[in-house]
């Protein structure tokens, strides 16, 4: 599990991005993080992945094998020369994966087994995408953090993915934090919400949600659940 | 032409460096950084200078002081990190001042055209065993780093993320540059050296493969760049530095043109049904091992006024001048091809 305590987190000498988060992450649950642009969901991110460090509290992770999948790489250089087999092997061999057919495996999972000799700038992003999960399945992950897995990818592939992950979930037990736009998908598929608000995050059920965000935005009460 | 000791020990060398340049240029280029190559290798020409004052050899005098600078860079790249070409032009600007300083007071007392142009008659068999050495030891730090160095560049927070310690790698790599530069400047001369860590990359780019196999058609375009630049300086009695930079860039133009030619095809598609109007056609034919040419067109069009536009893909294949019927509606038609 990981236990957030009293953290803070301020860029160098700016102002506090997040703000006295207390936040528990229970082993196998499905946990989606909302907030608007710019309202620190990345940077929680980066937290839980030890790429930042708290200005102060702390976080406690008891997860061994974390995998992260990236936003679709927006910034990806679609001429870079790598084959889909190239991006698996490199990541098998940095992570010390054993087992030769490790990437068949992997990618027949995602349904992407066709594509293995394939150039990662003839992927769509539907299929980058999943490319990038098989990726983070190699090491038989125990956490895996999603961010804005839906982002660029049309309808038929966002089930596809939000399919796969939810089967992770449930079946493997595999703890999903994900960093989301989709309410829809969010409020379908996660156990726990958990909303950023400038700097203070607050966690609420799917249905208190839905609940809190039309009375925000319609001001409707009395709701039909998804 | 190999009766003679310098060009057994130019050929040696410019195997070896064919090998190292590619492997340490694709990483750099992929990196979008190939300007390293040419800052590192002027500040060679400030460790050539120091060592031929110093009496040192000048191969390991610019070794030395170029892996500094190297390592010298990447820490600056950290202060800098939105203007990293800004610490490329520092080290480029303090190397050359160390350099003219160095020649024009008259403390070093040797040619150094030689290292700036590249030649092939100075080089001796003990530059041979110090660009052997250097060369080995790259190539077996490169080999236990490929798969990480490969990682890093494509994903640098992925890489972070899979426990890669990228500080430790980028300050090797950064000696890596170093020791290309040093064992190259012999043959290939300071002021192209940085042609041949770029160019045979970019020319393998547009071949558009994947990362293990452009790196070897790098290797293939640098062997051919050096042995014809070599072969074609001493014809000449030219530097060989200048001569393999023309190559590299004939070598780069020639595969651009092929790359780029496009099959030349006619394609008239007719839709019978109602004569739809075509508005845009794609057409590129790639050989088959058996000669045949495989076609993939797309086109875009607007059956009637009122209707939307709609795209249609096809393939087809063929050897010969044709016409054939796709998709029961589209009639094709194909000139014999030109080459």
């Amino acid at each position: 599990m990981i236990h957030i305590k009293n953290m803070y987190f301020s860029y160098e000498q700016s102002s506090y991005i997040l703000k006295n988060l207390n936040f528990s992450i229970q082993n196998g649950s499905y946990i989606s993080i909302l907030g608007e642009n710019g309202s620190g969901k990345s940077t929680f991110i980066k937290l839980l992945l030890n790429l930042l460090i708290p200005t102060s509290g702390h976080i406690e992770n008891t997860f061994t094998r974390t995998a992260y999948v990236p936003q679709r790489f927006e910034s990806l250089n679609t001429q870079f020369p790598i084959t889909i087999e190239e991006i698996l092997t490199c990541y098998q061999k940095a992570r010390h994966i054993p087992g030769k057919k490790i990437i068949d495996d992997s990618l027949a999972l995602v349904k992407m087994q066709d594509y293995k000799k394939a150039l990662v700038g003839t992927l769509s992003g539907g299929q980058c995408q999943k490319i990038f999960i098989a990726r983070a399945l190699m090491g038989n992950p125990d956490l895996l953090i999603l961010d804005e897995p839906s982002n660029g990818v049309d309808i038929k592939s966002q089930n596809e993915i939000y399919q796969l992950i939810k089967n992770l979930n449930q079946e493997k037990k595999v703890t999903v934090i994900c960093v989301e736009h989709n309410l829809k998908a969010a409020i379908k598929n996660s156990t726990l919400l958990y909303h950023i608000a400038q700097g203070v995050g607050h966690i609420c059920n799917p249905q208190d949600y839905i609940r809190e965000y039309l009375i925000e935005n319609t001001g409707v009460e009395n709701y039909v659940s998804i | 032409m190999f009766q003679y000791n310098f060009m057994q020990n130019a050929f040696m060398i410019a195997i070896l460096i064919s090998i190292l340049c590619p492997l340490i240029g694709m990483f750099l280029v992929l990196k979008r950084y190939s300007m390293m190559g040419d800052t590192l290798s002027h500040a060679s020409f400030a460790g050539v200078a120091a060592g031929l004052m110093f009496h040192m050899h000048p191969i390991l005098s610019a070794f030395c002081l170029t892996s500094i600078f190297g390592v010298l860079i990447e820490i600056l790249r950290r202060h800098f990190k939105n203007y990293a070409e800004l610490i490329l032009v520092v080290i480029l600007s303090l190397s050359v001042g160390i350099a003219i300083t160095l020649i024009s007071s008259g403390l070093v007392h040797a040619n150094i055209d030689s290292f700036l142009f590249g030649s092939i008659l100075t080089v001796t068999r003990e530059d041979f065993y110090i660009v052997f050495l250097l060369s080995i030891i790259s190539l077996f730090i490169v080999s236990r780093l490929y798969h990480s160095l490969m990682f890093m560049i494509f994903d640098e927070e992925g890489a972070k993320i899979s426990g890669i310690n990228i500080k430790f790698i980028n300050y090797t790599f950064a000696v890596l540059v170093a020791a290309t530069i040093s064992v190259s400047i012999r043959i290939v001369g300071i002021l192209v050296i940085s042609s041949l860590i770029a160019l045979p990359i970019a020319t393998a780019l547009q071949l558009r493969k994947g990362f293990k196999t452009t790196l070897l058609f790098g290797v293939l375009f640098s062997f051919i760049d050096i042995i014809s630049g070599i072969t074609i300086s001493y014809w000449i009695n030219a530097a060989p530095g200048g001569v393999i930079a023309i190559m590299s860039v004939l070598v780069l133009a020639f595969v651009l043109f092929f790359q780029n030619h496009h099959f030349p095809v006619n394609i008239h598609l007719l839709n019978l049904k109602n004569m739809a109007k075509i508005n845009c056609m794609i057409a590129n034919g790639k050989r088959n091992s058996d000669g045949r040419r495989k076609f993939q067109i797309q086109s875009i069009f607007k059956p009637a006024w009122h209707q939307k536009y709609q795209t249609t893909k096809f393939t087809f294949e063929t050897s010969q001048s044709e016409q054939r019927t796709i998709n029961s509606g589209y009639s094709i038609s194909k000139s014999a091809p030109r080459r």
